[in-house]
């Protein structure tokens, strides 16, 4: 196991509860692992906790069977590639130059760039798709370039586990799958693992091979995702009326529309009241 | 930074001498003193133009001066009214006055706004080199009704003046005459202190600089190569020691001249008869 | 690699510029003897022990400044940041002010406390600057820099006020920046003491460029944040406080030859630091020949001059390298 969280707890100061509770998670090479749950649930602060932002009250991480805190940020690079929702650009980059950031943890102490780290630049940026890309400055780049770029920037680390935390939030239909297909991509062929926080459940029961789903900072489900997307859980977790359904075996929900004289349909079936039924 | 810019540049022109002595005493623009009655209640703002009162026989209108004017004795028994430059207009008007003299500088035109405005007649002198002196005493001499004593005050100094000019024989050892040492600021041909020096039998090496004071080039001071050093005011002690001043050889050979006291800080008449307190510090030095 | 020569070049020459500027008109070859130990003894000593240590300490403080004004502006995240703001230029005033004012008789008086209030402006800022968990949070760095600095000017505007010495108003021309104090002595010990925070600062230029992306992604692509931090700010501080201590406030050096650098020199620091340092020497050394000479025998505050040329200087690269 690359990556596991054993029983972590954490509590904000300040705060009345924890923001994480003895949740657990395991991720091995060549799976996804897609964490979901309303907001406010944990997610972040669980993605901090496996990352050694955050030092947990209670459990523990391991990072390659290592503890995580036992890490130097450097050695923690060369493990674990995150890919962020946004990020500061105070001056404005080549796009190689922005994915040759991505070697860093790499250099050694007089940090000279040399061929392996120019050679896995350029294979970080043909296997996102980027590589037409070169030469261009990262301010005249579409979000969804500019995302795929960072993903590039994360795989010239050559980790072995990928995270992206919320990193399609602003991306349209379009820009948003291709992120999701080229983590796949990334998962199946190169043996890496990935993790992956989203708002986005349906997508993600359908790329993930297991999912997480929190609520306050608990789990409530972790399994694969048709063990997790239990209809009564959903709608006790996103606190909303919802329906299922299903697409190529693979459950999907639908939040219902609230009508004033119908109760909300609690079943499995894709029955719709706002075609008229009656309760 | 702008504003820290402004502040910079204005500390430059200053320091190169936007108050370029012209030369000469000079009046308020329209001063009403020179035409008016004879003043009565007096406040002098400035620690050479309270001595001069005194000198010139007007010490007994003098109601307020700085707490700057300790000479002559007398003046001490006279109630302070605070500072000369931005004075503070409550404590002069307490006095009374129906005078008050200031030290010419632009800095005081708002207070003689406001004190011509109550009514308060205002008389702006300033004695940069010893000729200034008579003139200066005798305008103090109208403004205070006292003309024939400023009139012999006047023509005696102009009479020893000139004896000593013409006593004077050769230029004499080269002079520095300093008040700072960090950046080196030196007393120039603008002040009466050079003619002072020239009187004492020496020449300022920084007679050709207009101003009164102006801020050089420790290289400058290297070139002229001064044979003495007179240490005008207070600088920073120590100076002497810095590794960068060696250069300076009267400051190597630590020929330095000092003299005391407020006979040196501006020209009166007994500036002319430090003279010769001056030159035997000079002389001294030069050993 | 063009550039690179230029700068070079361009070092070369400020550093001739000064040793053949000067209030004092001086032929190159009279110079030049006087190099050798040959001519006119007083010549010897002007070019020698005047000229040529003010040239080397001029480019040494310029450099000094113009590094420590790049990493600032990473450290902060924020292209306004200048050495200054880190609050010990008014320490070190106000420390320069207290020694004259107390008349402590010693040579190095004054150098010596103006470095203790620059360290000490730079200790409180830390201190205020060091959030709970030990996380150095850069925007109160600024704040603290700023309030402490503002503060330690108004003590010495009181102690001004207040001190009847007319010397103690003097003191505070001592801070407008100027290289006559320099000699050998001070050129050994400053290029003695900066050597350690200038290597110190050139090794953490990656760490910097990470930085520039936000702190969470440095440490994500393997900065130990919270470490580069407090090293650049110590090395900065220690930089900049003997800077001040040994030529006064010089402004704007810090602040815009990070900028012109970057324009024509590149963004990552592995470049930009040196090319800060080359551009920042060179700005200053041709700042202080110009302030000796302009005026000969007088003598402008250097900080003026290096605003006057800067200024221009920069409107032009902007103007040429904006996209």
């Amino acid at each position: 196991m690359i990556l596991e969280a054993r029983a972590v707890s954490f509590r904000y100061p300040e705060a009345d509860l924890d923001a994480v509770y003895a949740v657990s998670l395991g991720l091995e090479s060549g799976e996804i692992v897609a964490v979901v749950g309303p907001n406010g649930s944990g997610k972040t602060t669980l993605l901090r906790l496996l990352l050694g932002v955050l030092c947990p009250r209670a459990g523990e991480v391991l990072v390659e069977g290592r503890s995580v805190a036992r890490w130097s940020p450097r050695d923690l690079a060369r493990v674990v590639g995150v890919v962020a929702q946004r990020e500061d650009q105070l001056f404005p980059l080549k796009v190689e130059e922005a994915v040759l950031f991505g070697r860093y943890p790499h250099l050694e102490a007089l940090g000279l760039v040399r061929a392996p780290d120019r050679a896995a630049v350029q294979r970080a940026l043909e296997r996102c798709d980027v590589a037409g890309l070169t030469g261009r400055r990262i301010a005249t780049l579409s979000g969804g370039e500019w995302q795929r770029v960072r993903v590039a920037r994360a795989l010239a680390q050559e980790p072995r586990v990928l995270v992206l935390d919320e990193a399609t939030a602003n991306l349209d239909v379009r820009h948003e799958m291709e992120v999701f297909e080229l983590t796949a991509d990334l998962v199946r062929h190169d043996g890496i693992g990935a993790i992956i926080v989203t708002h986005q459940v349906n997508l993600a029961a359908r790329f993930a091979d297991r999912m997480l789903l929190l609520h306050e900072g608990a789990t409530r489900g972790l399994g694969t995702p048709a063990e997790v997307l239990r209809p009564e859980i959903l709608e006790e977790v996103f606190a909303w009326p919802i329906a299922m359904a299903d697409w190529r075996g693979i459950p999907q929900f639908v939040p219902l529309r609230r009508l004033p004289e119908h109760e909300p349909q609690r079943s499995g079936a894709c029955r719709d009241p706002e075609a008229g039924g009656t309760a | 930074m702008l504003r820290r810019l402004l502040y910079a540049a204005v500390a430059a022109g200053v320091l190169l001498g936007c108050d370029a002595g012209q030369g000469g005493v000079r009046s308020g623009a329209s001063d009403t003193a020179a035409v008016g009655p004879p003043a009565h209640r007096v406040v002098s703002l400035s620690p050479s133009l309270t001595e001069l009162i005194f000198t010139v026989g007007g010490g007994s209108r003098l109601v307020g001066r700085t707490r700057w004017d300790t000479d002559p004795p007398e003046a001490r028994a006279v109630p302070s009214v605070g500072d000369g430059l931005e004075p503070n207009l409550e404590l002069i008007l307490a006095r009374t006055p129906d005078l008050v003299v200031f030290y010419d500088t632009p800095a005081n035109a708002a207070a003689i706004a406001r004190l011509r405005a109550a009514g308060i007649a205002t008389l702006s002198l300033r004695m940069d080199r010893l000729e200034d002196v008579p003139v200066a005493a005798r305008l103090l001499g109208d403004a205070l009704g006292v003309r024939p004593t400023a009139d012999s005050v006047a023509e005696a100094f102009e009479t020893v003046l000139q004896r000593r000019r013409r006593a004077v024989n050769g230029p004499g050892p080269g002079v520095l005459i300093l008040t700072w040492d960090s950046p080196p600021i030196v007393i120039g041909g603008g002040s009466f202190l050079t003619e002072l020096v020239a009187l004492a039998g020496g020449h300022n090496v920084f007679a050709d600089l207009t101003q009164p004071s102006a801020p050089v080039s420790l290289e400058a001071i290297a070139e002229r190569n001064p044979d003495v050093v007179l240490l005008a005011g207070g600088q920073a002690p120590g100076f002497v020691d810095r590794p960068e001043w060696q250069a300076v050889p009267a400051v190597r050979a630590r020929r330095f001249a000092r003299v005391e006291g407020s006979a040196f800080s501006w020209p009166s008449p007994r500036s002319l008869a430090a003279v010769d307190r001056l030159a035997a510090a000079i002389a001294e030095a030069g050993r | 690699m063009r550039r690179w020569l230029l700068l070079g070049v361009g070092a070369a020459c400020a550093l001739a510029l000064g040793v053949l500027l000067g209030p004092t008109a001086l032929d190159p070859a009279t110079i030049a003897r006087a190099l050798a130990g040959g001519g006119d003894p007083a010549t010897v000593t002007i070019v020698r022990d005047l000229r040529l240590p003010r040239a080397l300490l001029a480019f040494l403080v310029g450099g000094s400044l113009g590094v420590t004004g790049a990493a600032l502006q990473a450290l902060v995240r924020n292209p306004l940041a200048d050495p200054y703001l880190l609050g010990l230029s008014g320490g070190a005033g106000l420390g320069a002010v207290l020694a004259v004012a107390l008349r402590v008789a010693a040579p190095w008086a004054v150098p010596l406390a103006a470095l203790a209030g620059a360290l000490a402006a730079v200790v409180l800022v830390y201190r205020v600057a060091l959030i709970a968990g030990g996380v150095l949070d850069a925007r109160i760095l600024l704040l603290g820099g700023v309030v402490v600095g503002a503060f330690a000017a108004s003590l010495m505007g009181a102690v001004m006020a207040v001190s009847p010495a007319p010397e103690v108003r003097n003191a505070l021309l001592w801070l407008l920046g100027s290289f006559g104090r320099a000699s050998w002595h001070a050129v050994a010990l400053f290029a003695a003491y900066a050597v350690v925070p200038l290597l110190v600062l050139y090794r953490l230029a990656r760490p910097l460029d990470l930085l520039t992306l936000g702190e969470e992604s440095a440490q994500f692509l393997g900065a130990d944040v919270e470490r580069v931090k407090r090293t650049l700010y110590v090395a900065a501080s220690l930089l900049t406080a003997v800077a001040v201590s040994l030529s006064g406030i010089i402004g704007f050096v810090g602040l815009v030859v990070p900028h012109a650098a970057r324009l024509a020199w590149g963004r990552l620091h592995r470049a930009l630091l040196p090319a800060a340092f080359l551009l920042g020497g060179i700005l200053m050394v041709v700042a202080d020949a110009l302030a000796r000479t302009a005026f000969a025998p007088l003598e402008l505050p250097v900080g003026v001059v290096t605003a006057l040329i800067g200024v221009p200087v920069f409107v032009l690269l902007v103007r040429r390298w904006a996209r």
